[in-house]
């Protein structure tokens, strides 16, 4: 019998904290937030800009998109090629990222060449050539991109299940970067008006996160503080509404695998019900060991992984339990999830509210702790309309959540039998069993029909 | 803490310091107090290259049935445990190795050696057939859902088994054939982990809130009574000659038709390949990369383009190309204009500006590796297994920095000729 040393108990967690940013205004009204973090030797800048994608027309959507993925294609001073050379001799990476709250321009680059590489951001931002031949480009690499969506069993469950889950005239329910039928409409002039109608000063926030070798105001200052645009537009974010209840079978003929999505409409992170919802999903469908993935990975090996996610956005949001099954176990792992989702006779323990606590808890010193980390939590809140302690807030609302708050929220969000049904898979060996197993109303469709 | 050449970091000075405990585990502390957290991580000198003929996907379906439980953990609760201490836990398998890691704060630091060395020790007394058969059925799951459901997911297979002969270490991919693993008995698996899971063929790296001391003592109180195992032997695969143009075709449901050309390179840890892994980012790794300019902004030819390495330790590495096709244009077509781009590269070699450029992305690109702790805790487990040294983080940039255009002139013309590709074509299956 050999001796074993018992289990260590884990010490208590040392106080941490989010890090605070000083603010600034630049002469031209842009927000500064500055995070200065020591040994991060990467700067990350994130200019966050409040141009939602309702802003959009509508027979132009995706236009948003083109116009960020050309910025840095040349600007006014510097042809395409020159533009992207200068800035890859500074060691930078330059990226767009589009929200339907807002959009930003990313910019990370070693602290000694900061300098430069914000200049050359700068000029991407305010003053990108759009040329038409790159325009073009990149209209065709999008529909391009849209035709490889297609192809993949995820990602066609995840458009289909956005179509249905919110209200058909809404942005949400279209893809960030266009449907086909909108993204061949869009036209150089199209771009050229997006960016001279919505980009501007004028509610934009500037991010600059890492360990500055230099002032990083009066750097940022010398990059921006001249940008003006009279004919900035500004436009409200139109608030995403539900869609009505469907079930929808795509077809894939002689696919291995079935992706699934079961969810609806969500809540929002200003909700009173964020941090108990947050908690319950975890244990739900976050944790290695949650309800559904220790049964229908661990117990019963149908999957590779499945998951419960709520996606907020700046008001309302999604959710949905999400996986991927071979085709012979679908119905049986949707019959076991319907009942796992229910959670009338099963109330969330105390055990799994203080496990999703120390979780949350956990995991925040470490993904906030480079400056990309933090750039990209400061742009989400900038862009949802949160403090700059929402963080702290947030976990010590977690910590307050009791297991009978988490049920209750949980289930005034989560109502098993209204949930909208998305599968992906092969619909001859799959539509009869899912119409049996409590989706009577399952509507089969092709990959590429909407 | 830098040391600074013409407005650049090339050194960097980020403390390592080993220990080695007297069973052969190799231990590594880089502590770090910027913020309350540790990582943990554990690299095994076992991949798939270290499988047998006919036990194909040993390595990684180990990567499963190390979370199953052990002596003194039931299945399942090792990452339980972990995340309810707040930690990130998880586990990769690649050619070269298996690593396992966690990151968490500081106080959870004892139950995570806890608990990695309960599993190193004793993982045979609970690995039970039930066991072994739910994760065979979770890896076929994995292998649905990332290799046969989605489009070109078998390009790696294939391109494995073009640039490698089928009984070599990489002939074959991690995720291995689904008849082997079908194959494994219970007997097999448990002679896979006594040969390969033992302290002195594994590197613990500890990088965060920890003093080296204390990592240390930690490391001896929760492995150190681990008994030392008969040190595996390491498979010889090369190295092999570069390729003679073997070349092969397939089709599937995909949306674009495309080709992929594969090179046996030298294997890591050496100048030449280090040159090598610039040229290819020189040929096709971002923007002003010479395919991205040719092939997707001058010809509009390519919706999709790049090239990088894949390095490896046995002998020999991978370098690859990919580009696939707009509509109307051939892949073989894409192949010639790669190929003409190589055939230039060859002639008049990287312009200063390229090797500048390639340079200042890998300095960017190494910085942001290094900059967490769980990132950092892996770059040392992966230089001490392959290199056996983990100061080598700090000197990357320096190492890369120091190779000059002749240098990666004479490696290209070794090993980078279009002549000594390996030519997969991809072609849309018609219906």
């Amino acid at each position: 019998m050999r001796d074993f040393l018992p289990r260590p108990t884990i010490a208590p967690a040392a106080v941490w904290t989010f890090p605070t940013p000083t603010r600034a205004r630049l002469s031209n009204d842009i927000e500064l937030m500055i995070f200065e973090l020591p040994g991060q030797h990467v700067i990350s800048a994130h200019l966050v800009l409040d141009v939602p994608l309702n802003a959009e027309g509508r027979d132009v959507e995706g236009v948003a998109t083109i116009c960020a993925r050309t910025l840095d294609e040349g600007t006014l001073r510097h042809d395409g090629e020159e533009f992207a050379e200068l800035l890859e001799t500074e060691g930078a990476g330059f990226g767009v990222d589009l929200s339907l709250s807002g959009l930003q321009a990313v910019l990370d680059v070693p602290a000694s060449h900061l300098h430069r590489a914000l200049e050359l951001f700068a000029e991407a931002v305010t003053e990108p050539s759009l040329g038409e031949r790159d325009v073009n480009r990149h209209v065709q690499l999008r529909l391009a991109e849209i035709e490889q969506a297609q192809a993949n069993s995820a990602q066609i469950a995840s458009i289909a299940f956005r179509a249905a889950v919110f209200e058909e005239s809404r942005r949400a329910a279209r893809m960030n970067g266009g449907e086909p039928e909108t993204v061949s409409q869009v036209t150089p002039g199209a771009v050229g008006d997006f960016h001279h109608e919505h980009f501007g000063p004028a509610g934009a926030t500037l991010i600059l996160a890492g360990d500055f070798a230099d002032d990083p105001i009066a750097l940022a200052e010398r990059a921006l503080g001249s940008w003006r645009n009279d004919d900035q537009r500004r436009v409200d974010a139109e608030e995403p509404a539900a869609g009505i209840r469907r079930m929808v079978l795509v077809d894939r003929p002689g696919a291995v695998q079935a992706d699934v999505r079961l969810g609806g409409f969500g809540i929002d992170r200003l909700d009173p019900r964020w941090s108990a919802v947050s908690v319950a999903s975890y244990a739900m469908g976050g944790a290695f060991l949650s309800r559904l993935n220790a049964i229908l990975r661990e117990e019963k090996g149908y999957t590779y992984g499945v998951r419960m996610n709520f996606g907020p956005l700046r008001t309302g949001g999604s959710f949905a339990v999400q996986g991927s099954f071979r085709t012979e176990v679908v119905a049986d792992a949707l019959a076991i999830t319907r009942e796992l989702i229910e959670v009338d006779q099963a109330p969330f323990a105390s055990q799994e509210v203080d496990d999703a606590v120390a979780f949350f808890t956990g995991v925040s010193p470490l993904r906030y702790a480079t400056a990309d980390g933090v750039a990209d939590q400061a742009a989400t809140q900038v862009l949802a309309g949160l403090p700059d302690d929402y963080v702290d807030r947030s976990l010590a609302l977690l910590r307050s959540v009791t297991p009978e708050a988490a049920t209750e929220a949980y289930r005034s969000v989560v109502h098993p039998d209204e949930l909208t049904l998305v599968v992906v898979g092969d619909a001859e060996r799959l539509a009869d069993p899912l119409r049996a197993t409590g989706f009577p109303d399952l509507e089969v469709r092709a990959p590429d029909q909407p | 803490m830098w040391g600074m050449t013409s407005g650049a970091l090339t050194q960097l000075g980020y403390p390592i310091v080993q220990h080695t405990l007297a069973n052969g585990l190799r231990v590594i502390s880089s502590p770090d107090h910027i913020a309350p957290s540790v990582a943990v991580n554990i690299w095994y000198d076992v991949g798939s290259r270290d499988e047998e003929e006919g036990r194909t996907g040993f390595a990684h379906l180990f990567e499963h049935v190390m979370f199953q439980g052990s002596a003194n953990v039931v299945s399942g609760q090792h990452i339980a445990l972990l995340q309810a201490a707040g930690a990130v836990v998880n586990a990769t398998t690649w050619f070269d190795r298996t690593n396992y890691f966690e990151t968490l704060p500081t106080g959870g630091l004892d139950l995570a050696l806890w608990l990695e060395a309960d599993r190193m020790g004793t993982l045979l007394d609970a690995l039970t057939q039930e066991n072994l058969d739910t994760q065979r059925e979770v890896v076929k799951e994995e292998k649905r859902q990332r290799y046969d459901n989605v489009p070109y997911g078998d390009v790696m297979e294939l391109l494995n088994a073009l640039t490698f002969p089928p009984d070599h270490p990489y002939g074959h991919t991690t995720i291995g054939s689904m008849e082997d693993l079908d194959a494994a008995t219970l007997e097999d698996v448990h002679a896979f982990f006594r040969r390969h899971y033992v302290p002195n063929n594994a590197v613990l790296s500890i990088a965060g809130d920890v003093e080296p001391d204390a990592a240390f003592e930690r490391a001896e109180t929760y492995f150190g009574h681990l008994a030392r195992g008969t040190q595996p032997t390491k498979p010889d695969g090369g190295p092999l000659e570069p390729l003679s143009g073997p070349r092969t075709e397939t089709s599937g449901d995909v949306p674009a038709e495309a080709v992929y050309l594969s090179w046996r390179l030298p294997a890591r840890g050496g100048k030449d390949f280090d040159a090598l892994d610039l040229a290819f980012s020189i040929l096709g790794h971002g923007q002003t990369s010479r395919m991205h300019k040719q092939l997707i902004r001058r010809t509009e030819h390519a919706e999709s383009a790049g090239a990088s390495t894949m390095g490896l330790i046995g002998g020999n590495s991978f370098g690859f190309s990919y580009a696939r096709a707009r509509d109307g244009i051939s892949p073989e077509q894409l192949e010639q204009e790669t190929v003409e781009l190589i055939d230039q590269l060859i002639t008049d070699g990287p312009t200063e500006d390229e090797l500048r450029r390639a340079k200042a992305q890998f300095e960017r690109h190494w910085l942001h590796e290094l900059a967490r702790v769980d990132s950092r805790a892996d770059a040392l487990g992966e230089y001490a297994t392959l290199h056996g040294d983990p100061q080598l983080i700090n000197s990357r940039i320096a190492d890369i920095d120091a190779i000059d255009n002749d240098d990666v002139r004479r490696a290209i013309h070794q090993w980078f000729r279009p002549e000594q590709r390996a030519t997969l074509i991809y072609r849309q299956e018609r219906s």
